[in-house]
């Protein structure tokens, strides 16, 4: 049974509707990654689960306590909750009383807070800041302190929201690594939200994307990046090639697609006539001379037009009757001696081609 | 931030619990604050304090402080002067604010008889409003009666003959009272045909310490009662022009506020204190003030029976009743 | 008197201080004991129902912020004129018999700075951000238990505001004079007294007062910058 179940979950400030028909379920123990550009509704949906504040309307269990019907056991089920925001956020007082306050707030005795305020600090490696007032730690070391602050009353689940999005590679890497952690040896339940979307790959068992104000599409890493929903989603997710093209045959589980001068063959179910076509850039192999031997279903002659330099990656844009993105390694396009106006073949197995309706969400 | 209806009300309670009490604390607070008085003088409130409104001129003069080192060592009242000037502070008194005044403007004070909020009167001293003004005397009204000087400067005012001013008090005080009722004599409407009648009579609102070194620094005239003018002669350019004329006698009463109108104030006090104001012992003590520091007394006592003829008429030696 | 009477003034000011002159030190404590006493009521009064403002969500209350702010400028012979018509024996606080009292001074400087107080511990506990209230929501406090944290958090704007009420009250003149009537021993206080022995040329005593009345407004703003920089 999921830990938290959420349906149809709408939140309206003022005139302004920020979540609609959010549907998101959360398994015990798996690491959701909350992904989606700024201002998609993540902290507040975030929020509203870790329930700080109430959603305007729809249905939402935590624990398998319906939240709507039970007011009362919200402190009690928030007590068994925890939250890391993006900003370090510290109070006017030392770095003890900081990482204190949530055992004080749960009535824990002197002794043991004393002895878990000890033990998270040594964790994070504050041991020698916990006497300073904690307005003066620097900003990673303010983030170490509120992360302290929310392990040590053993949040049955985490909600990190952009915890990495203000730090340094290396208190990034310190505390992806702290939550990769409790989560195996503690089986701690972790909801990230990020933006970035190396992170929500690491980390992440499973993700969901946010676009604007719900969850736009919620599954394994590899469905939201290989296989996205929709057009935004594509586009979110860094896909290179999003095309628009219309159905013009269906054939034993292929289907082909016209897009501009150029017909390309896909796995997908055609799942309208108008669609778009989604490939990622780094699917499509590039070739100096027309390959010998291929069983990619599609194989196309084409032209250099551009080449743009992502390291350690190049970005080397082909027509081939329409225009392909094609990703590949700084190296190997060197050892091909691209260049801009050379004839190449390119290819892509039908599988790496995916389809979305032009009219979908 | 929303929790659950049964915290949140158990939350307000608990805050306008706290509430009430601190209004309780605050409600009594300035009845305790009053008894413990932090500094030695005064244990105040009820019998054993006298408030008395009176006159910028008497406080400036230093008598009132004198009075009240002697009084209150002899009978532990303690004496609280407020001081303003005379007309105020007979508004003061017909508020019930006060328990007695100590003023000099016979026809105020006589409507505040009439009235019904004064009672038991008794002159006290009197002494002479002079006319000061530079040592030059740009108007040449040194030797005239008071009527005819100040006639005389409110032509040369009028003229704008240079180096003529008078400074009023502009205040409503007795000594303002005194001054309008010499415009009148003088032949002039004190509104109409003085005030506003240029830049030669300056309108100051202020006490007589005040208006004396307004008038110094304007090199004007002005009416200042003799003891306040002493007390400020040291600091001053200002020189007596005219004294002790007839028409500027300048007489002094104390007066009860009739406890009939306001049964809370401190009537007994009032009595015992107008009693001892025109005892024997208290009238030496306001003729020889000033001896001292002035060479001359500032206040001359009244006693009977010269107080209850011209140019007095009041009553100066009969005590009056202590209300039980 | 010979040379300038404010250089005379002036060190015979030095003087009167150092001496510790009695009427000198009596006014400045008793200016001390009713500024502080209402300062104390005030907030005793103000903080709490600020902090009701801020906490508690109610229809108008943005306008009840934006008339506290008003009332800051309120000018304090305003304030004097309608605690004297209540305070005075024919008005209908008369019965308490609190004017021209220190009682009545302090009940009046009372009235005079929970306004400013108030309005500033709304602003004090709005210093505290969004992003700290959902935190110590999801740290799990109670209701109560984040009021309390808020207010702890805000301790040092709410100080400042306190000392700004104190401030304003020691150096008001009008209410002080209307309600108390400068009577000498009773109700004579720094402000007060400066008025009166400047009217009466005493320019050493003014002086003198006003050094200390200077002094108290220093330490009231060095206390302000100590505290506002934490």
């Amino acid at each position: 049974m999921a830990i938290i179940e959420a349906r149809d979950i709408r939140k309206v400030y003022g005139n302004l509707e920020v979540l609609h028909d959010v549907d998101l379920s959360v398994e015990e123990g798996e690491i959701l990654g909350l992904i989606g550009p700024s201002g998609s509704g993540k902290s507040t949906l975030l929020r509203i689960l870790d329930l700080i504040e109430p959603p305007s309307g729809g249905e939402l269990s935590v624990f398998g306590t319906d939240t709507v019907a039970e007011r009362s056991r919200w402190l009690d089920l928030r007590r068994r909750m925890g939250m890391l925001f993006q900003r370090p956020i510290v109070f006017n007082a030392s770095v003890y009383d900081n990482v204190a306050m949530g055992l004080r707030y749960r009535g824990v005795s002197g002794s043991d807070i004393d002895r878990k305020v000890k033990e998270a600090l040594d964790a994070v490696g504050l041991s020698r800041y916990i006497k300073s007032r904690a307005t003066d730690l620097s900003g990673g070391e303010q983030q170490r302190v509120a992360l302290s602050r929310v392990l040590v009353t053993d949040p049955e689940i985490l909600f990190l929201d952009e915890p990495t999005a203000n730090l340094d590679p290396g208190s990034t890497a310190t505390i992806e690594r702290i939550v990769a952690d409790l989560n195996r040896e503690a089986g701690m339940t972790v909801l990230i939200s990020t933006h970035d979307l190396a992170q929500g790959q690491r980390l992440a068992h499973r993700i969901a994307v946010m676009i604007e104000g719900t969850v736009a599409q919620a599954g394994s890493p590899h469905a939201v990046f290989h296989e996205p929903g929709s057009r935004k989603i594509a586009g979110f997710v860094g896909v290179q090639n999003i095309i628009p093209g219309r159905v013009v045959s269906r054939q034993g589980g292929l289907t082909t697609v016209a897009a501009k001068d150029r017909r390309i063959i896909s796995a997908t179910p055609s799942p309208a006539d108008e669609v778009f076509v989604v490939i990622r850039g780094e699917d499509i192999s590039l070739h100096r001379r027309e390959p010998g031997y291929e069983e990619a279903e599609n194989l196309f002659p084409a032209r250099v037009t551009a080449i743009e330099s992502m390291a350690p990656f190049v970005n080397v844009t082909v027509d081939c009757g329409c225009d392909l993105v094609v990703l590949m390694p700084a190296r190997r396009a060197e050892a091909l001696e691209i260049h801009v106006g050379m004839e190449v073949w390119v290819s892509l197995p039908a599988k790496v081609v995916h389809l979305v309706p032009q009219n979908g969400p | 931030m929303k929790m659950n209806v049964a915290i949140l009300s158990a939350g307000t309670i608990a805050i306008l619990f706290i509430l009430a009490l601190l209004a309780g604390c605050t409600g009594t607070a300035p009845g305790e604050n009053v008894t413990p008085n932090v500094t030695t003088t005064a244990p105040a409130a009820g019998a054993n304090v006298l408030k008395i409104a009176t006159t910028t001129s008497l406080e400036n003069t230093g008598l009132l402080a004198e009075l009240e080192r002697v009084y209150e060592r002899e009978t532990g009242m303690d004496l609280q002067f407020i001081a303003q000037g005379t007309g105020q502070a007979l508004d003061t008194a017909r508020r019930g604010d006060v328990d007695l005044v100590l003023v000099h403007a016979p026809a105020l004070e006589k409507e505040f008889e009439d009235e019904g909020y004064g009672i038991d009167p008794r002159c006290i001293a009197y002494n002479y409003f002079i006319i000061v003004g530079p040592e030059d005397d740009p108007a040449k009204i040194r030797n005239m009666s008071a009527v005819e000087a100040f006639r005389t400067i409110a032509i040369a005012g009028m003229n704008n003959t240079p180096g003529v001013a008078f400074v009023s008090r502009g205040d409503n005080s007795g000594t303002h009272a005194q001054e309008k009722a010499l415009w009148k004599e003088a032949g002039y409407n004190y509104t109409t045909e003085i005030l506003d009648s240029g830049a030669w009579y300056v309108d100051a609102g202020k006490g007589m310490g005040d208006t004396l070194i307004l008038a110094d620094e304007k090199k004007a005239y002005t009416l200042s009662d003799e003891g306040t003018y002493l007390s400020f002669a040291n600091r001053l350019a200002l020189v007596p022009i005219i004294s002790e004329s007839t028409e500027l006698m300048n007489r002094y009463s104390a007066i009860a506020v009739n406890p009939a109108k306001y049964p809370n104030t401190n009537a007994r006090g009032a009595a015992d204190f107008i009693n001892w104001l025109i005892s024997d012992e208290g009238k030496q003590l306001i003729g020889d003030f000033g001896k001292v520091e002035f060479g001359k007394p500032l206040f001359v006592p009244l006693y009977a029976p010269e107080c209850t003829g011209p140019p007095f008429n009041c009553t100066c030696a009969e005590p009056v009743p202590t209300p039980a | 008197m010979n040379g300038n009477p404010i250089v005379e003034g002036f060190i015979e000011a030095i003087r009167l201080i150092v001496s510790l002159d009695p009427q000198v030190v009596e006014i400045t404590i008793r200016s001390l004991y009713v500024s502080l006493t209402a300062t104390f009521f005030a907030a005793l009064i103000a903080l709490p129902l600020g902090a009701l403002i801020y906490f508690y969500e109610f229809r108008g209350k943005h306008a009840v912020v934006s008339t506290l702010q008003t009332l800051y400028a309120l000018p304090t012979v305003i304030v004097g004129l309608v605690m004297f018509l209540l305070l005075s024996n024919i008005g209908p606080f008369g019965f308490l018999r609190l004017l021209y009292t220190p009682g009545g001074m302090i009940v009046t400087q009372t009235v005079l700075i929970i306004p400013l107080l108030m309005g500033l511990t709304v602003s004090a506990l709005s210093g505290i951000d969004r992003d700290k209230r959902y935190t110590i929501t999801a740290l799990g406090a109670s209701r109560l238990q984040t009021i309390v944290t808020i207010i702890v958090e805000s301790r040092f704007a709410v100080m400042s505001s306190v000392l700004l009420g104190f401030g304003r009250a020691i150096s008001e003149v009008g209410t002080v004079m209307i309600i108390g009537g400068n009577i000498r021993g009773a109700t004579r206080v720094l402000t007060t007294a400066i008025a009166l022995n400047t009217s009466m040329a005493n320019y050493s005593v003014s002086i003198a007062l006003g050094i200390i009345l200077l002094a108290v407004a220093l330490g009231v703003n060095i206390a302000l910058s100590l505290v506002q920089r934490r």
